[in-house]
């Protein structure tokens, strides 16, 4: 019973999209467009099995993917202590709040000239832009979430002889984890786009650049094929990755206010 | 030592509180200062990271040139024109999918699919369809803004309680006058909000297209400058960004969210 409704909620969910898939698969033809302005079906999904027998569509995936990893892990590494390190007294994020808002404002796209300058085209400056996209929102949340944390529940665990490392691992780290996993979500949000700006200009391999070099072909095709992927990767990293973990993290460390 | 810095700790704290204003200024004067002192220790080369001195004579020169108040001025416009019909289509799209089951079933997956896809990826399409110009900037700043709108939106209009409607309609409203004055007012918060996150994905979208197919603006300011190997007007375009939208987003944003957060935000209780 639940199966055959987890079924039908799935199949109502995917419904639209077979309807929209129909009027393109119809319409294109009918009305005779342009190819160079709009790709029929078929030579999207030619162009889709072509990418996946060559292995360039995979290859543009794998460089795109790996470039978003190494970013956010590097940010991710060098942003949660320093949030914390600067939340702990509430003078210093006070103080610190401003400029780190200006900063994060300016991440990913805006750091596009000045990174392939300094870095050159290619891996460095992509991963620089992520890195940046990521790094300020995610710094500014933990600081966020560490200044949150109520002043009694801090006094309670040093009370109770908490030490510097349980207090860290007990207190400071769970009450940011739900502003953490937040600014996770937001910064890669910013990450994904600025990494898709990113290889329009500055590469060599990626999705960006897969659209941008089509775009000068005229290969509309292979610059719709490239959207539906964007769209369907971040939609699988985001659903499927970041808002579950968002839900837990929130469930299992949030301040449940009582109703 | 100590007392001396408290002392002035103290000051700081007692001018802040009463202009808050200063709060958001002040600590802007060390990293200034912390940048010049790296700069003139040459650490890096000059070329590769310019003075707050040179920032502020490339300004000063852009500004009398007439270049930079020209560019400013596209982007803005350019950003306004794009918010506009954002909002225009996206608030009454929001309050559609809110209140019919049907049009939310047959719309909602294809927007969140449609979101996923981002306002950059249609930029190379949207090149071919209307070349180089206003038209493709104001289309990627419409489809930025429009799904934060109508997301927010639905969320909004979702969450009025039932009992309102009820209340509405057992006091003799007509359709008509519960969208004006239950539906509308109700969803107000939370579409300020989406307007407001759209906005901030907006202008980061107007910086990517005016880099990669613009003609004027800040974002093409600063490609420009790129490929002349001028770091300065790139430090120059990223911090009046910076500034820009800082000023919009906590002077402007805000405090409207928090009007009518106020105003017209159900207070659960």
């Amino acid at each position: 019973m639940r199966l055959m409704h987890q079924l039908s909620s799935a199949l109502l969910f995917v419904a639209p999209f077979g309807v929209l898939i129909a009027l393109w698969a119809v319409l294109v033809p009918y009305f005779n467009v342009n190819p160079r302005l709009f790709p029929h079906l078929t030579a999207v999904i030619q162009a889709a099995v072509e990418g996946t027998c060559d292995g360039s569509l995979v290859g543009h995936i794998g460089a795109s993917l790996l470039r978003v990893v190494v970013g956010t892990v590097l940010a991710l590494i060098a942003a949660i202590p320093l949030g914390i390190a600067m939340g702990v007294s509430p003078v210093v994020s006070g103080f610190l709040t401003p400029p780190l808002r200006f900063l994060s404002v300016l991440a990913g796209i805006a750091w596009i000239p000045i990174a392939t300058l300094w870095f050159g085209y290619g891996f460095g400056a992509i991963t620089f832009i992520i890195f940046n996209a990521v790094f300020f929102i995610v710094t500014y949340n933990t600081l966020l979430g560490v200044s949150t944390i109520p002043l009694a529940v801090r006094n309670a665990a040093a009370s109770l002889g908490a030490g510097r490392w349980s207090m860290l691992t007990e207190v400071l780290l769970p009450g940011a984890l739900p502003n953490v996993v937040t600014g996770i979500r937001t910064g890669l949000g910013f990450a994904w786009r600025g990494l898709i700006a990113a290889e329009m200009i500055a590469t060599n391999a990626g999705l960006g650049y897969m659209l941008f070099v089509a775009r000068d072909f005229y290969r509309t095709e292979v610059i719709v094929l490239g959207m539906i992927v964007i769209g369907v990767l971040w939609l699988i990293i985001d659903r499927l990755v970041l808002a579950p973990l968002e839900r837990a993290t929130i469930e299992r460390w949030g301040m449940v206010q009582p109703a | 030592m100590t007392a001396a810095l408290q002392r002035v700790w103290g000051a700081y704290v007692r001018i802040t509180a009463r202009w808050p204003a200063i709060a958001s200024v002040v600590p802007f004067i060390p990293l200034v200062v912390m940048w010049w002192a790296v700069v003139e220790a040459g650490v890096f080369p000059r070329v590769f990271l310019p003075g707050p001195a040179d920032v502020v004579r490339s300004f000063a020169d852009l500004v009398y040139k007439g270049i930079l108040p020209d560019y400013l001025h596209d982007s803005m416009v350019r950003l306004a024109v794009g918010a506009f019909w954002g909002i225009a289509l996206g608030i009454p799209l929001g309050i559609l999918i809110g209140m019919s089951q049907l049009a939310h079933r047959a719309l909602w997956p294809l927007l969140l699919f449609f979101q996923a896809i981002g306002d950059i990826a249609w930029l190379p399409i949207l090149v071919i369809w209307f070349g180089y110009g206003l038209a493709t900037m104001t289309f990627v700043i419409v489809y930025t803004v429009i799904f934060p709108v109508v997301l927010n939106t639905v969320l909004g209009v979702r969450s009025i309680p039932i009992n309102m409607h009820r209340a509405a309609l057992s006091l003799g409203a007509s359709r008509l006058r519960i969208l004006w004055e239950v539906v509308l007012p109700g969803a107000l918060p939370n579409i300020v909000t989406g307007l407001r996150n759209g906005l901030g994905y907006g202008w980061r979208a107007l910086i990517a297209a005016e880099i990669i197919v613009g003609t004027s603006g800040i974002g093409f300011l600063m490609f420009d400058a790129r490929r002349a190997g001028s770091v300065v007007e790139i430090l120059l375009g990223m911090i009046i960004l910076g500034i820009l939208w800082y000023i919009v987003d906590s002077w402007i944003l805000a405090p409207i969210e928090r009007a009518t957060g106020q105003r017209w935000g159900l207070v659960t209780r």
